[in-house]
């Protein structure tokens, strides 16, 4: 059959279309299929030119040394790793539980200020970390929170929340105020028609801000970086570049680290990145 | 059940008031149909009722209890809102067992008393679906079904009927009608439709800018409207309303237009006139009770043909009339076309009239 | 006149509107509602308008290395003179600039791009658009430390690539040659978040309504044609956000460089972040630090003007 010329533009777009994927994923796969390849190889089998493009002897042993808990490289890693993992959560749990009322309040209530504070919490993200180094440096010193994670979670608190509130501000004017309404009449309290009605139908944007808060306090370093100075406090962010700067030339122990680090946040976020995705198509993007 | 009293309730925002210095008595068992324009105040007074938001003054009684200050949860009644407002995330059977579980009743008890009022509403095969899996006439018995398996003390509807299509409107309608007679319920229905109003009512509740304007019984609203407003919102089509001015013609009271002509007024009539404020008196009336004569005789007056509207059984047509517009409903052999100069006769008997300055009715 | 019981009720009470409520009266009635967002506004107190004050003060003053506040000797404006004087400055911005908008551009076009090729359902897509996120998921730091390996002078895996491609006969120092190190890092910054794009851009996407774009493929439009008149206007809201977004993220970057050459070789990829960073901590130059952190903060308030606008439009609509 003979194609129409429309047809043929058609397939002309959609091929494209292909091509432009596919070089998109081999940008965006090559340094991390990378950061791999080299962390099976041994230091004297990266140190070579041109690379091997697959390790000659692919080996396990950078991995096993960095969770070694015998060794101590092994026991600095797995604390840096416990480090990160406890700031995390912790961040993640008060940012959902701040953003939550607020988000509900920005939605639903109408006091005196309350676009300028809106507005005020959401300029949050124009912020560079590094200009806010030194008075928040000395702010956690007169709390007494340096060298503590407490510094911490405080400041990663205000990442996650600009778009948390955002988000989960979006859900809550997406639902009708008469399912809370109806949920008071037929006999909940107000504490009642939100928790039993209102949170399970933003559930969606909780996971979303979730994610969002616990991967942007993993990966943070500014902060970490000049708030910690005792070595156990660290994270891996932090932690691994101290592990890397004593041992210069270990290439594939620092691809075997970054890798391990990365784990967590991307199989956390691929698990649940539809929720990610949905989250920005009902509760932001859709007006 | 318990009667519902509102007394000189008032609810301002800002500096608006969406309710006006509202007092209304609703019987034990009685179902009052609350109408009015959109934004009058008729959903404010409900959720004024039910407690959803705060009284800015006034009291308001649910049996011999005073509830201004309770939360809903405490004020004993059921709700029936425009939208459903269907719990998405829960089935069916949750949907209906949520008011009870927050009543901390016993399982067997929840479970006996979904099953028994989704047999009366006739939705037990639905038991286990979401609502989005749900037709509209569904939903609303399933909205409806939440608010029955309580034993409150009175019903609050909003528009529970708007989304549905005719058929099925008028299909819930009657169900309304007879779970109320077989419940003995009191109820406050609020809505837009006239006839819902008419047919299921036993009195009807008439706003207007947060203000009530007439409690009564259908019949009675209809028949003698108490000012300008109810009489041209009740009724279809709506009574016709002509501007004219009170004078008198050798002894005998008048109402003339500024046109030319005049006619003269029965006793009655006439005495109601002497009661207006000012000369200025408005003349109203139903599209049943204007003639068409071929002739001009004593009485009528000049009108002018505007549109002619054939719907089988009658034809409604619209003559201009001293700058109005007047329903006419005639036989549909009646011939008559668009421009044709007509005499229009009004029945004295059946016209109301009004205080042009006040815009009340005015009363013998 | 016959109303039942003299029920009827109406009153002629003329509606005097009740004047407006002061606004501390509101408030107080309000009172309950602030408890809401009191936590989330502490917070951002904490964390936000105190070091703002903080640089604002620290801007007019020479501090001693030692940040003994103390001993602080007031200058007024010649921190802000001593730096739109000094030629540094000027490198630094029109680098910057080069930075912000190399890096928005690509970021916007490669993330919309994959947002319209991934918008097609077709098997494997959510995992594809999985892998495309990826980038932007890991950590600055550990991207930061795999490029340096790519672009490694003696070892690194994309001069090997070209030279496998024939594109070059001898490796490429990428990142120590003022030449090439700011587009180097450009790539990394690029490859780092075109995926934020993709994710903005596909969620607003799915917003552009299916009947309109049947509606101008029966009219005859070419796919472009349907891309240009009809997606893209739709776009436009999230776009605007999308991109003061990556230009906001942009301007403020400072892992990437800071990790991967330390503005360096010879200043060549200092940008505004990493020189106040520098100015601050490495030279201990406190007051004109702050004076740049606060030249920062006017033109992020510019934007964020445009930001908020943005992101708002439509949200008074919304909630009514
Ligand atoms: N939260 C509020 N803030 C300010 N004004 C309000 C609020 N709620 C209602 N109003 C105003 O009060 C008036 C009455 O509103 P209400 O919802 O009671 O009208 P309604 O009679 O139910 O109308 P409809 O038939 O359209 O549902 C309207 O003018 C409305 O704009
Ligand atoms: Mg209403």
């Amino acid at each position: 059959m003979e194609q129409s010329p429309t047809t043929r533009r058609i397939d002309g777009w959609r091929w494209s279309g292909r091509l432009f994927l596919t070089f998109l994923l081999g940008f965006t796969v090559m340094p991390m299929a990378w950061m791999f390849i080299t962390s099976l190889k041994t230091g004297f089998a990266a140190m070579q030119y041109p690379p091997q493009w697959w390790p000659a002897e692919p080996t396990l042993e950078n991995y096993w040394r960095l969770i070694d808990p015998s060794s101590s490289v092994g026991q600095d890693f797995l604390h840096y790793f416990w480090n990160s993992m406890w700031v995390s959560t912790l961040t993640t749990v008060l940012a959902v539980a701040v953003a939550v009322p607020a988000a509900y309040a920005f939605s639903r209530f109408r006091f005196p200020g309350r676009n300028f504070l809106f507005f005020a919490v959401l300029l949050r993200n124009m912020f560079p970390a590094v200009v806010f180094l030194v008075p928040l440096f000395i702010l956690m010193k007169v709390l007494g929170l340096v060298n503590t994670h407490g510094s911490l979670v405080l400041t990663y608190l205000t990442f996650g929340l600009p778009l948390a509130i955002w988000l989960l501000k979006g859900f809550y004017d997406n639902i009708p105020i008469q399912l809370e309404q109806a949920a008071r009449i037929d006999g909940a309290t107000r504490f009642q028609a939100f928790f039993l009605i209102v949170m399970p139908l933003s559930t969606p944007g909780i996971i979303a801000t979730s994610i969002y808060s616990f991967i942007g306090a993993w990966n943070e370093y500014i902060y970490a970086y000049t708030f910690l100075t005792k070595h156990d406090q660290m994270t891996l962010p932090v932690g691994i570049q101290r592990f890397f700067s004593e041992n210069a030339t270990d290439w594939p122990g620092l691809m075997a680290a970054t890798f391990l680090m990365s784990v967590p946040v991307v199989v956390l976020f691929l698990v649940l990145q539809r929720y990610f995705v949905r989250a920005l198509t009902e509760g932001a993007v859709k007006h | 059940m318990a009667e519902v009293v509102l007394k000189d309730v008032v609810k301002s925002y800002g500096s608006i008031y969406a309710v006006n210095h509202v007092s209304l008595k609703v019987e034990d068992g009685e179902f009052v149909a609350l109408v009015g324009p959109s934004g009058c105040g008729k959903t404010t007074t409900l959720n004024l009722v039910a407690g959803l938001i705060p009284l800015t003054r006034g009291e308001i009684w649910i049996g011999d209890r005073e509830v201004s200050g309770l939360d809903p949860k405490d004020r004993d009644i059921a709700m029936v809102f425009q939208n459903y407002a269907l719990y998405p995330n829960k089935s069916v059977y949750k949907n209906l067992a949520f008011p009870l579980q927050m009543r901390r009743l016993g399982r067997a008890e929840i479970d006996s008393k979904v099953q028994a009022a989704a047999k009366v509403l006739d939705i037990t095969h639905l038991l286990e679906r979401k609502p989005r899996e749900l037709s509209g006439g569904q939903q609303q018995r399933v909205a409806l079904g939440r608010a029955l398996v309580r034993d409150p003390r009175a019903f609050l509807m909003d528009e529970p009927l708007s989304n549905l299509d005719a058929k099925l409107r008028v299909q819930m309608r009657s169900e309304i009608k007879r779970f109320h007679q077989d419940m003995k319920a009191t109820v406050i229905y609020v809505t837009h439709d006239q006839l819902e109003a008419v047919t299921m009512a036993d009195k009807m509740a008439v706003m207007n800018g947060g203000f009530l304007q007439q409690y009564d019984s259908p019949a009675n609203v209809f028949a003698n409207p108490v000012n300008m407003f109810v009489a041209s919102f009740i009724g279809s089509p709506a009574m016709s309303l002509i501007p004219l001015e009170a004078g008198s013609d050798g002894g005998t009271t008048v109402l003339r237009s500024p046109e030319g002509w005049s006619f003269a007024l029965d006793g009655r009539n006439a005495a109601k006139v002497a009661k207006a404020k000012g000369k200025r008196v408005v003349l109203g009336a139903r599209h049943s009770t204007v003639r068409l004569l071929p002739n001009a005789e004593p009485g009528t007056v000049p009108g002018k043909v505007y549109t002619v509207e054939p719907t089988g059984d009658v034809t409604f047509a619209q003559v201009f009339v001293s700058g109005a517009l007047v329903n006419v409903s005639l036989p549909p052999t009646y011939a008559i076309r668009p421009d044709e100069t007509v005499n229009v006769l009004f029945d004295q008997a059946r016209m109301h009239l009004f205080d042009g300055e006040t815009e009340m009715a005015l009363t013998a | 006149m016959s109303t039942a019981q003299g029920q009827a009720i109406f009153r002629d009470v003329p509606a005097s509107p009740p004047k407006k409520p002061h606004i501390g009266q509101r408030a107080w009635q309000a009172r309950a509602d602030y408890l809401y967002v009191a936590p989330a506004i502490l917070v951002m107190l904490i964390v936000i308008a105190y070091p703002i004050y903080y640089t604002i003060e620290l801007s007019f003053f020479n501090t001693p290395a030692n940040l003994q506040l103390s001993q602080k000797q007031w200058t007024g404006l010649s921190n802000y003179t001593a730096i739109l004087s000094s030629p540094v400055f000027w490198k630094v911005t029109w680098q910057t600039l080069v930075w912000t908008v190399l890096s928005t551009f690509f970021a916007f076009v490669l993330g919309l791009g994959a947002a319209l090729s991934l918008h097609r359902e077709f098997v494997g897509r959510a995992f594809l658009r999985g892998l495309l996120l990826v980038p932007w998921v890991v950590s600055a730091v550990a991207a930061s430390y795999v490029w340096k390996w790519l672009y490694h002078s003696d070892f690194g895996a994309i001069s090997a690539m070209l030279t496998a491609a024939g594109l070059i006969d001898k490796p490429i120092n990428f990142v120590d040659n003022t030449q090439t190190s700011l587009y180097a890092l450009i790539v990394v910054n690029i490859w780092k978040e075109f995926s934020f794009a993709m994710i903005m851009l596909m969620a607003g996407l799915q917003t552009v309504p299916e009947q309109l774009l049947r509606a101008a493929q029966v009219d005859g439009a070419s796919p472009w044609q349907r891309f240009w008149h009809v997606t893209f206007p739709h776009l436009s809201g999230v776009s605007t956000v999308t991109v003061l977004l990556l230009v906001v993220q942009n301007f403020n970057s400072f892992i990437i460089p800071f990790i991967m050459t330390g503005g360096g070789p010879v200043g060549s990829t200092q940008i505004w972040i990493t020189h106040i960073y520098e100015l601050a901590f490495l030279r201990q130059r406190w007051g004109l630090g702050a004076a740049y952190a606060v030249l920062l903060f006017l033109i992020m308030m510019t934007l964020g003007y445009f930001y908020v606008r943005a992101l708002t439009r439509g949200d008074e609509s919304r909630a009514g």
